[in-house]
C-alpha cells in the first residue's frame, strides 16, 4: 500500500479548517433570520450538502459512461466513491431540510417536488448499492453499477419535472410558497458570505472524502487480487 | 426590538445530525481501511510462506 | 436488372448466415409467444395476481364512486406495475435458468436484437394483461371512460416506457444473488417518472380533462420513452456480455 500522499494530508487539514469556518459563519457570523429564527442557520449546510450531493450523482453518471467506454476500473472506483459520498451528503440534506421544515412549514415532510425527488433519488442510490452487493464478479459489478448510475442520473430530472405537474394541479398550501420563499428570503451580505462559503467548504470536503474513498477501493482491489493469488 | 421565534433546539439538532453523519461516515472509511490493511498483511505473509514452500 | 443479383452467390462461405436485425428480433418474440402459448404460466400468474391486487384495493380503499373518481388511475397503474415486475422477472429468469440466454448470446445476431425481442414479448404480455384487466375493471365499476382511445394510448405509452427499463433491469437482476427480490427495488425508483406521468395523464382523462390539459404529462411520458429506449438499447450489450 502506497503511503498517504502529502497533498491528501494537506487537503484533510484544509477540509477541517473550512468546515470549522463554515460552521462559524453559519452559527455566529450570519445574522439570525427574522421570521424563522435560529433554525434558518441549517440552511447553509442544507444547500452546501445538496450541492455536492447533486454534483456527485452527475459525476457518477458521467463516470459510468466513461467506464462503459474505456472499461478502465479507475472509473468504477470514481463512480462508487461519488455515489457513496453523495448518498451520505444527500442524507444530511434531507434530514436538515426536514428539521427546518418542522418549525417553518409545521410539518416534517410534504410531498413537494424537491422533497419527493430527493427521496426518490436517495432510494435509487440505495438500490445501487444493493445491486452491487449481489454481484461477485468485479467486472460485472462495475458494468451493472455503471448502467444503473446512468439510468438513475437520467430518471431523477424527469422525476422532478413530472412531480412539478402534480403540484400545478393540486397546490399544497404549505410547500408551495415556502419552497419558493427559501431562495427568496432577503439574504443580507453576511448571509450571502456564509452561503457561498458553505458551498465552497462542502466542495472541498467532498473532494477530500472522494479521494479517501477511491483509495479505499484501490486497497480493496489489491486485497481481492491477493486473495485469488494465495488461494490458487 | 423584535423577538425571534425560538427555534434554536431544531438548529442544534440539525447541526448535531450533520456532524454525526459525516463523523460516522469518516469512521466507517477508517474502519474499512483498517480491516483491509490487516487482511493485506495476513495475505502477504501467507504468500511469502507459500513461495517459501515452493 | 442489377437489383436481381443473387445474394447467396456473393456471400463469402466463411461467414455464417446472419439474419437481419428485424428478423432476429421477431424470431425471439415468436419464440417467447409460442412458449407462452403452450405453458400459459406467465400470463395466468400475471392475471390472477392483477385480480387479487384489485380485489385488495377494493376493500383497502373502499372503492365507492367518490373515491374511484380520484384513485382509479392509481389503482390501475399500481396493478400493472406489480403484475409487470412479475412478468419481467419470470421471462428473464426462464432464459437464465434453462440456459437459453447463453444460446441467444451465441447466436450470430446483434445483441440489441435480443433486447428488442425480449422487450416486445414482455410488452405483449403486459398489454394482454391490460387488455383483460381494463374491461374487467370497467365492468366491475361501470367505468366506461376507460375505452376512449386517448386513455388507451396513454396506457400503451406508459407500458412501453415501463417495459423498456424493466427489460434492461431484469436482465441485470437475474444475474445477481438476490434475483427476484432485487428487480422491484431497482425498477420502481427509476420508473417513478413513467408511472407518475401515466397516472397523471390517465387520471386526467378519466375525469374529463381535454387533450390539451394532459399534454404536459404526455410529453414527459414520450420523452421518457424515447430516452430510455435509446439508453437501454445502447447499454444492453454491457448487461449481457460475459
Amino acid at each position: 500500500m502506497q503511503s498517504k500522499p502529502i497533498a491528501l494530508t494537506i487537503l484533510d487539514i484544509v477540509s477541517i479548517i473550512v468546515l470549522g469556518v463554515a460552521t462559524y459563519l453559519a452559527l455566529v457570523f450570519a445574522p439570525t433570520e427574522l421570521v424563522m429564527g435560529d433554525v434558518q442557520r441549517v440552511f447553509y449546510f442544507h444547500v452546501g450538502t445538496a450541492w455536492v450531493g447533486l454534483v456527485g450523482f452527475v459525476l457518477a453518471a458521467v463516470s459510468g459512461i466513461a467506464y462503459l467506454i474505456t472499461k478502465n476500473m479507475k472509473w468504477d472506483r470514481f463512480e462508487v466513491a461519488a455515489v457513496e459520498v453523495s448518498t451520505m451528503f444527500f442524507f444530511i440534506t434531507i434530514v436538515l431540510g426536514s428539521i427546518w421544515a418542522r418549525p417553518a412549514w409545521n410539518t416534517w415532510w410534504t410531498w413537494d417536488p424537491r422533497l419527493t425527488t430527493a427521496a426518490v433519488t436517495e432510494l435509487i442510490y440505495i438500490a445501487y448499492f444493493m445491486l452491487r452487493q449481489g454481484i461477485e464478479d468485479p467486472d460485472k459489478r462495475a458494468r451493472f453499477g455503471a448502467v444503473y448510475a446512468l439510468l438513475g442520473g437520467l430518471s431523477a430530472p424527469i422525476t422532478f419535472m413530472v412531480i412539478r405537474l402534480f403540484r400545478t394541479i393540486h397546490p399544497v398550501v404549505i410547500g408551495n410558497a415556502s419552497a419558493e420563499a427559501q431562495g427568496g428570503f432577503d439574504m443580507t451580505a453576511d448571509m450571502r458570505t456564509a452561503f457561498f462559503f458553505a458551498l465552497f467548504a462542502f466542495t472541498v470536503i467532498f473532494i477530500d472524502m472522494m479521494w479517501h474513498r477511491i483509495r479505499l477501493s484501490s486497497l480493496q482491489e489489491k486485497v481481492e487480487e491477493l486473495k485469488l493469488n494465495v488461494s490458487m | 426590538m423584535e423577538t425571534f421565534p425560538d427555534t434554536s433546539g431544531y438548529m442544534i439538532a440539525g447541526f448535531v445530525i450533520a456532524f454525526a453523519t459525516m463523523g460516522i461516515y469518516i469512521f466507517s472509511i477508517y474502519l474499512r481501511n483498517r480491516n483491509l490493511k490487516s487482511d493485506l498483511e495476513t495475505l502477504e505473509s501467507l504468500e511469502t510462506k507459500q513461495s517459501k514452500k515452493k | 436488372m442489377k437489383t436481381e443479383t443473387n445474394t447467396a452467390e456473393h456471400r463469402p462461405s466463411s461467414i455464417i448466415y446472419r439474419p437481419s436485425f428485424f428478423k432476429a428480433t421477431m424470431a425471439i418474440v415468436q419464440k417467447d409467444l409460442a412458449a407462452e402459448l403452450r405453458s400459459r404460466e406467465l400470463l395466468s400468474a400475471m392475471l390472477v395476481f392483477s385480480m387479487l391486487v384489485i380485489l385488495i384495493f377494493n376493500f383497502a380503499l373502499e372503492l365507492d364512486v367518490k373515491v374511484r373518481q380520484s384513485v382509479t388511475a392509481g389503482v390501475l397503474w399500481t396493478t400493472f406495475a406489480f403484475a409487470g415486475t412479475l412478468g419481467l422477472n419470470r421471462s428473464m429468469a426462464v432464459e437464465k435458468d434453462r440456459g437459453c440466454m447463453d444460446g441467444l448470446l451465441l447466436a450470430p445476431v446483434d445483441r440489441s436484437a435480443i433486447f428488442f425481442g425480449k422487450a416486445i414479448s414482455n410488452l405483449a404480455f403486459m398489454l394482454i394483461v391490460e387488455a383483460i384487466v381494463l374491461p374487467l375493471y370497467a365492468l366491475l365499476y361501470n367505468e366506461t371512460r376507460i375505452f376512449q382511445p386517448s386513455f388507451l394510448g396513454v396506457i400503451l405509452l406508459g407500458s412501453i416506457g415501463y417495459i423498456a427499463v424493466g427489460t434492461l433491469l431484469s436482465a441485470m437482476s437475474v444475474q445477481t444473488r438476490t434475483r427476484d427480490v432485487l428487480l422491484p427495488i431497482l425498477l420502481f425508483p427509476v420508473a417513478v417518472p413513467v408511472l407518475l406521468a401515466s397516472v397523471k395523464a390517465s387520471g386526467g382523462l378519466l375525469n374529463g380533462a381535454t387533450f390539451a390539459e394532459i399534454l404536459a404529462p404526455l410529453n414527459l411520458l414520450i420523452v421518457y420513452d424515447v430516452i430510455f429506449i435509446a439508453v437501454a438499447f445502447m447499454v444492453f450489450d454491457f448487461v449481457v456480455e460475459e
